[in-house]
């Protein structure tokens, strides 16, 4: 899956934030969007999640089954796509606890009509396995109970997306509140799956060494539009990059 | 003894009602202040087709409900979406609509003067109110029955998550408007049922049953028993309707004089609990979450929405 974006402008009481004559996400692997504060990153983000609305331009939603407007679609359309976008702010559901918080995210919309509630078993088999899966890997002080310390939410907000099944994930700054290592599981975890050609993966994060581990492409964003796209490697040692970003 | 029977019939009707509350609110969070208009539309809509239309009172119960629940539908697609606040104002506004059609469309409901008389639905025989309360026992328990079931299923857990954060819950591809119309709905409609059930019980139909008073001793009863509870509802009706409707009005030795200011009497007490419950024990007296529940970890959790109050 992949999102199109042309002649992309957003703007303030005149101010344009944003102001993008071209750009593909998903083409790629892990991609990531990187850019000095106030780039419009975050304005960018909630674009192509549908939040914030345009000023002008489009934005497109490629998939095997054609070509979709992202504009009319409302929220939970875009997710049923199978775009989601990880927050970058704390984000939970306060009486829910991880496990149901996960089963929720894992459930498919269809089986959650009026007729469950006379059904028998609430989770099937393989839900719960699934559920296990990811809980098992990380350790929460209480792997029954409520997400405590913001860092839990934080990982559970993440989870609760993986577990989703996206096609596109968008992370808003996943290491924004998660300690190191636990970070490295999660990205660890995100690889696999983009390896495994599950879906496909762009990070926005001012943690610029974990951009040069993680990511196969990333795109510069710098006042509003995109100075300059390509590999790590090539983004690293181009002097736009140096000059407006890293302070060289 | 006829009294007491048709005290604790209604006192069922009022469980039923809280139990739909708790639903609607406690599950779903919406703030349904115009419970009694649902229930109205269902009374006055069995008492007008049963009386003008000869309609039998089992169908005429089944077309009113849904009526409400059509009725339900239209204020979903307008309201239903937006802040709290407004729904409950323009829920509030609609009972107020219901109560005010039903004193002028006087042809249908007699207006002020009333409607009636209406029957039970079998024959005249001595114990039939007996009988009838015994059949709202059923209907009730199979509310408070579904009512449990739908919070441990995953449509409940649907409700939960959009009652805490409903934007988070439609970017997990949740249609969150869609869900809460259709509890909504279905659970107004079903207010509506309830209130088909009671036009047998008042026999003789008046606008003053339409008063907001239902309303808010519904919301009491769930406030005080616990909106997040199963029995809370169950519980707050028996504190607030058993204790003061039932026992104290009927069964207390209160001089005649003294009779009068009996319902004055009621609604400071209803005040009195509500404020101690808000400051003492604002989750309600079971509080949130049952052992029952699957959730049951016991975590500090945020302060619940302000009490409704009472006017």
């Amino acid at each position: 899956m992949q999102l199109h974006a042309e002649t992309l402008t957003k703007s303030y009481h005149q101010h344009e934030v944003v102001n993008i004559e071209k750009v593909t996400f998903g083409a790629k692997g892990v991609e990531g969007l990187i850019g000095p504060n106030g780039a419009g990153k975050s304005t960018l983000m909630g674009l192509l999640t549908r939040r914030i609305a345009p000023t002008s331009g489009t934005i497109k939603l490629d998939t095997d089954k054609g070509s979709t407007a992202l504009n009319p679609l409302r929220s939970h359309e875009v997710a049923r796509i199978g775009l989601i976008k990880t927050n970058q702010r704390i984000q939970g559901f306060d009486s829910l606890t991880i496990r149901d918080s996960l089963r929720l995210a894992a459930t498919a919309p269809s089986d959650e009509g009026i007729g469950s509630i006379f059904g028998g078993k609430r989770d099937t088999d393989e839900i719960e396995d699934q559920v296990a899966t990811y809980l098992e890997a990380f350790p929460f002080s209480d792997r029954n109970g409520h997400a405590r310390s913001g860092g839990e939410k934080k990982l559970v907000d993440i989870l609760r997306c993986l577990i989703a099944r996206p096609r596109l994930l968008l992370m808003d700054e996943p290491t924004a509140g998660l300690p190191d290592d636990i970070t490295r599981i999660v990205m660890d975890m995100v690889r696999a799956k983009v390896a495994a050609g599950e879906m496909r993966v762009v990070v926005v994060e001012h943690d610029l060494p974990l951009i040069w581990e993680y990511c196969d492409y990333v795109h510069f964003l710098s006042e509003g539009s995109i100075l300059f796209e390509g590999e790590p490697d090539e983004v690293k040692s181009n002097r736009v990059v140096a000059e407006k970003y890293m302070g060289v | 003894m006829d009294y007491l029977i048709f005290s604790f019939s209604l006192m069922l009707i009022y469980i039923g009602l809280a139990q739909l509350l708790h639903i609607q609110f406690g599950l779903a969070g919406i703030p349904n202040f115009g419970v009694v208009g649902f229930w109205g539309l269902g009374l006055y809509g069995t008492g007008v087709l049963y009386v003008n239309y000869d309609v039998p009172l089992v169908p005429a119960i089944a077309i009113a409900a849904l009526i409400a629940a059509g009725a339900a539908y239209v204020l979903a697609r307008l309201i239903l979406q937006k802040s709290g606040q407004a729904i409950l104002a323009a829920t509030l506004a609609f009972a107020t609509i219901v109560a005010l059609l039903v004193i002028s469309e006087k042809q249908l409901t007699g207006g002020v003067i009333g409607l009636g008389t209406i029957g039970y639905p079998f024959g005249d025989f001595s114990e039939r109110n007996v009988v009838y309360g015994g059949i709202l026992i059923a209907v009730v328990a199979a509310l408070i029955w579904v009512s449990a079931r739908l919070r441990d299923s995953r449509l409940g857990r649907v409700l939960i998550a959009i009652r805490d954060n409903e934007e988070l819950a439609a970017s997990l591809g949740k249609d969150t408007a869609a869900t809460k119309r259709m509890i909504f709905v279905v659970t107004c409609g079903l207010m509506g049922v309830l209130g088909g059930l009671s036009a047998p019980l008042h026999q003789f139909l008046v606008p003053y049953h339409l008063a907001p008073s239902l309303t808010f001793a519904v919301w009491i009863a769930l406030v005080l028993g616990g909106k997040g509870h199963n029995f809370g509802a169950i519980i707050g009706v028996f504190l607030t309707f058993g204790l003061f409707d039932i026992l104290i009005e009927t069964y207390a030795p209160v001089p005649t004089e003294q009779a009068i200011l009996l319902p004055n009497f009621k609604l400071f007490c209803y005040g009195l609990l509500l404020v101690g419950i808000i400051m003492f024990r604002p989750a309600g007296l079971l509080g949130e979450d049952g052992p029952h529940t699957r959730s049951g970890r016991d975590t500090p959790r945020p302060a619940p929405e302000p009490a409704p109050k009472e006017s």
